[in-house]
């Protein structure tokens, strides 16, 4: 592993990766590891500790983070966020800090796994729908409690839900990522979309 | 956690509501359609009228988490939902189900009304098909309601559980959520109050308050086999205080903690069975409502021994 040099440390890093503007008060911390107690993630993988990923944010060493297996472990239970002393949203940290490693050619392997869920959403308005055979087990169930056999999602409602997708950018993103084998994305949804300055 | 976060259900959700607004839940709908159906049937007897919509879509928090798009869809998706609760129910509360839409539409809502930008962009987006965002409609979970109704709901048991020995999962998602929630984050006790009201005996087991493994273990983030011995471990605790049955308020952690439970075994884990349901089916059984509405045929781990327990077996 080569060694880091603290020149290559970016003290601008969190403004870079809090590109959404939700983690403002970052620089607050306290460095108390609550939010690792409090951690179900770190509790199963011990090599993940939020409190140290907040500190490598804040002196902006960038480079063990980015290419890290451990920041695609949260899934915004928010616990931390939860017992934190001064409200650091860190679920909404670590969700920009990802978006960050994918435009530099990483992690887009533990990504892969949940693409073909969200084209599936997008083409159904619902998360998680299963294969045909599910379907029909489904209708069954429902049937059985004497509901509709498939919770409709009106085709307006469909069509907008997409809509949405295509005018932000997410279906972009999604086809990169998709047609991405550890290639940097080039995220170009932000501009022009939303302003924050 | 700096301002107070623990309020009252009066605080929080007023006076009994005569209507409300029920937001569907993609993974109660198509998982276990019998908590959506045991819910309306529970509301129907306390005199709560349900409307839904059809134009009502995924709240897309899930798919967020695993970062599989951008903020930007959810934000504008998130608006286009509660917008069609604010302008076609005006007035009505916006009630979920699932730990997973209510707080994702809590913390989206709160993201929206917090940055003009985002609101801007979101309502530029659905502000073509008529919607505006205003960010009026109060998002609550059903599980907030029973409590406020709790006094209502033991009036109407009729079948009384006989002692059952339930224990209870939260689930993260509501305990976590940072802005209004009925109970302490790290020590609730609310769901217990609901099942002595049920006739039913509360059980605490030590690891009550860890996370179902539904993202960890069924989702994207980990790989099954690290997060096992740690489900194991809550069922074991479980298991030990002799738990017969379990219930939680998210379909998720429904599915994590009922389906896990034959791959535990597969693993040497358990094996357990402990038949886990939603709060508002357990209510739902206690009040009389029919089996059939319950849809318990849609559980992985069988409920027929619990049912024999309060003498619903079949032979009877």
């Amino acid at each position: 592993m080569p060694r880091e040099h603290d020149r290559e440390w970016d003290p601008e890093l969190i403004h870079k990766v809090d590109r959404y503007h939700l983690v403002e008060n970052l620089e607050q911390c306290l460095q108390c590891g609550k939010c690792t107690g409090n951690c179900p993630v770190a509790a199963i993988t011990p090599s993940y500790n939020p409190r140290a990923i907040i500190n490598d944010v804040l002196s902006g060493s960038i480079t063990r983070l980015l290419d890290s297996e451990e920041i695609w472990r949260c899934f915004w239970c928010a616990n931390c966020y939860r017992v934190c002393p001064v409200d650091i949203n860190y679920p909404l940290l670590m969700m920009q800090l990802r978006y960050m490693a994918l435009e530099n050619g990483y992690g887009q392997k533990y990504v892969n796994g949940i693409n073909k869920f969200v084209f599936k959403a997008f083409d159904h308005g619902l998360t998680f729908v299963p294969g045909q055979k599910g379907i029909e087990k489904i209708g069954r169930l429902r049937t059985g409690v004497g509901a509709e056999p498939w919770p409709t999602v009106s085709d307006e409602a469909k069509a907008q839900y997409q809509a949405i997708f295509e005018q932000t950018g997410a279906r972009e993103f999604m086809e990169k990522l998709q047609d991405s084998e550890q290639k940097p994305l080039r995220l170009s949804y932000l501009e022009g979309r939303i302003v924050n300055e | 956690m700096n301002s107070p976060r623990v309020i009252t259900p009066q605080e929080r959700l007023g006076t009994k509501p005569e209507k409300l607004f029920l937001f569907r839940s993609c993974t109660g709908s198509m998982e276990y359609p019998g908590t959506e159906s045991a819910i309306k049937e529970v509301l129907k007897k306390l005199d709560i009228e349900v409307v839904m919509d059809s134009d009502q879509t995924c709240c897309s928090g899930y798919i967020l988490t695993c970062s599989g798009h951008t903020p930007e869809p959810s934000l504008a998706v998130t608006a286009r939902n509660l917008s069609i609760v604010e302008q076609r129910y005006a007035g009505l509360d916006m009630y979920c189900f699932c730990n997973g839409c209510f707080g994702y539409n809590t913390e989206l809502s709160h993201i929206l009304k917090h940055h003009p930008a985002y609101m801007k962009m979101a309502n530029d987006i659905v502000g073509q098909w008529g919607f505006e965002y205003q960010g009026k409609v109060r998002i609550r979970h059903v599980q907030e309601l029973y409590y406020l109704l709790l006094d209502e709901i033991r009036a109407k048991v009729v079948r009384p559980l006989n002692g059952l020995r339930i224990a209870s999962h939260y689930g993260c998602h509501y305990l976590a959520q940072q802005y209004e929630i009925l109970d302490d984050g790290d020590l609730p006790t609310f769901h217990e109050e609901i099942y002595e009201a049920l006739g039913a005996t509360p059980v605490f087991y030590k690891e009550r308050r860890m996370c179902c493994g539904y993202s960890v273990g069924r989702g994207f983030t980990h790989k099954e086999s690290v997060v096992q011995p740690h489900l194991g471990r809550k069922f074991d605790s479980a298991k030990e205080e002799g738990v017969e049955l379990m219930t939680t308020t998210c379909p998720g952690c429904n599915t994590a903690l009922d389906r896990e439970q034959v791959a535990l075994a597969n693993r040497g884990f358990g094996p357990y069975n402990i038949p886990v349901i939603d709060i508002g089916q357990l209510i739902g059984l206690a009040m009389g409502i029919d089996l059939d509405k319950l849809g318990f045929a849609a559980n992985t781990i069988p409920m027929e021994g619990v049912l024999e327990r309060i003498g619903l077996g079949k032979g009877a």
